[in-house]
C-alpha cells in the first residue's frame, strides 16, 4: 500500500521533469531507497513494474539502490553508518544525532531517450 | 536517437513535506500545537484523548481528527466531548495530510490550543507521512510485547514520545517498561516516555503537563520578537 504512493509520487516527479525538459522516452528511472525509509524493495520493484508502463513505456527500467543509514553526532561532529538501529554517537555517547542519508526515497536521475538532438547540436 | 540522463537528487516526498513544513507554521503561528497520536491497532489512542478531553476541559480547547479505514466510531466516542472529525481512508492505512487538510476545514478550521490527529492503527505507513504535526507521540499497550520498538524503527526513530498505555494488565502480561523503555531509547535517545492506565487515570496529569510545556517549547520559536515583525 505504501509502495504504491510511493510509486504514484515518484511518477508525478518523472512526469513532470520529463516535461520540463521537452519530453522523450523514459529510459531508466534510477531511486535510493534508505534502510530507514520505510522501503521493501521487491515491494518497490512490484508496484513499479505495476504502474510505470501505464505512464511511461513498457521499456522504462527502475535501477533500486538500497543505501545504509548515516548520521552525524551533535556534539562531536562525528560522522558513522548506523548500524540496528542504534542512534547513539559511537564515540562520545550523545543521544543527538542527526540523519544525513537513509532515511529517505531519493529520486537520483532520470534517463531519456529523444528521437531529435537538442538544440540541434549533434546529426 | 539522443539519449540524455538528468540528475535530479530529490526526494520522492519532497513535495508533500513542503506542504506540511507550511501547515505547521500556519497552525503553530496561531498557537495551535498538533500532536499526531500512533499505535497499532486497539493500543488505547482514542481512550487517551477521552481522557485529554476530561483533563483539559473548560482549561485548554482542543479538537480533534480520528482517522480510521472505515466508520465513525471513534468520533462518536468522542463527540460528546470535543470537536472532531472523522476521517475515512477507504482501506489506505495512513494518513496523509490532504485529508487532514479537509478533516479541519470540515471542523471549521478552529483555533485551538492543542490539534490531535489519531492516525489509523498501523506501526509502518504512517511514520512517512509528515501531517504538519509539532509533536509525534507513539502508544504502546502492555499486550504488545516489550518488542516492538526494534521491530518497527522508524516508527519510534521520527517519534518524540512513547506513552506505554494499559499499565493495569502488567501483572497479566510478559511486559517490561525497562526492557520495552531501552529498547526505544537505542532507537530514539531523546525519546520522552511516559506511562498510563485508563482504568484509575493514572498518568493522564502527567501526559497534560508534559503536552502543555511541548505547547510552550515547541511553539516559541513561532513568536517573533516585538518590534521585529
Ligand atoms: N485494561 C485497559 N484497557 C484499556 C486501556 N486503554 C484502552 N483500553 C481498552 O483497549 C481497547 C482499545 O482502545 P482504543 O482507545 O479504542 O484504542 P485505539 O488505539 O483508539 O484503537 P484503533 O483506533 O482501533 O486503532 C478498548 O477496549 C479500551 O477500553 C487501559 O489503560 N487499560
Ligand atoms: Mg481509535
Ligand atoms: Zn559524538
Amino acid at each position: 500500500m505504501h509502495e504504491r504512493s510511493l510509486v504514484q509520487n515518484l511518477l508525478r516527479q518523472v512526469e513532470q521533469i520529463v516535461a520540463a525538459e521537452g519530453g522523450g522516452q523514459v529510459a531508466e528511472i534510477c531511486v535510493q531507497a534508505g534502510d530507514l525509509s520505510g522501503v521493501e524493495p521487491l515491494l518497490f520493484q512490484m508496484a513499479f513494474a505495476d504502474m510505470a508502463p501505464a505512464v511511461f513505456s513498457s521499456s522504462c527500467q527502475l535501477a533500486l539502490e538500497v543505501v545504509p543509514v548515516t548520521a552525524v553526532c551533535s556534539q562531536c561532529d562525528h560522522r558513522f553508518e548506523i548500524v540496528d538501529f542504534q542512534f547513539r554517537c559511537p564515540v562520545c555517547q550523545a543521544g543527538s544525532v542527526q540523519v544525513l542519508q537513509g532515511d529517505e526515497v531519493k529520486l537520483i536521475s532520470v534517463t531519456i531517450n529523444s528521437k531529435h538532438s537538442i538544440e540541434g547540436v549533434a546529426s | 536517437m539522443n539519449q540524455r540522463t538528468i540528475i535530479v537528487q530529490r526526494d520522492v516526498l519532497a513535495d508533500q513535506k513542503a506542504d506540511a513544513a507550511v501547515e505547521r507554521k500556519r497552525l503553530g503561528r496561531r498557537g495551535t500545537l498538533v500532536i499526531n497520536l500512533l499505535s497499532s491497532p486497539g493500543a488505547g489512542k482514542t481512550t487517551l484523548l477521552e481522557a485529554t478531553a476530561r483533563h483539559f476541559a473548560g482549561r485548554r480547547s482542543m479538537a480533534v481528527l480520528v482517522g480510521d479505514l472505515e466508520t465513525d466510531r471513534d468520533a462518536q466516542r468522542l463527540a460528546p466531548l470535543v470537536p472532531v472529525a472523522q476521517l475515512t481512508t477507504g482501506g489506505a492505512c495512513h494518513l496523509e495530510l490532504p485529508l487532514v487538510q479537509r478533516g479541519l476545514k470540515a471542523l471549521g478550521d478552529p483555533v485551538v490550543d492543542f490539534l490531535f490527529i489519531e492516525n489509523v492503527g498501523n506501526l509502518v505507513c504512517p511514520a512517512s507521512h509528515d501531517l504538519g504535526e509539532h509533536l509525534r507521540v507513539v502508544l504502546i499497550s502492555t499486550t504488545e510485547g516489550d518488542d516492538k520498538p526494534g521491530k518497527y524503527p522508524k516508527m519510534f526513530r521520527t517519534s518524540q514520545a512513547m506513552v506505554i498505555t494499559k499499565l493495569d494488565l502488567l501483572p497479566h502480561v510478559p511486559f517490561s517498561v525497562d526492557t520495552v523503555t531501552e529498547d526505544a531509547l537505542r532507537i530514539q535517545p531523546e525519546l520522552k516516555v511516559l506511562t498510563n492506565c485508563a482504568l484509575d487515570g493514572s498518568g493522564i496529569s502527567r501526559w497534560c503537563d508534559f503536552l502543555e510545556q511541548q505547547h510552550q517549547q515547541r511553539l516559541a520559536m513561532y513568536h517573533e520578537p516585538a518590534g521585529n515583525r
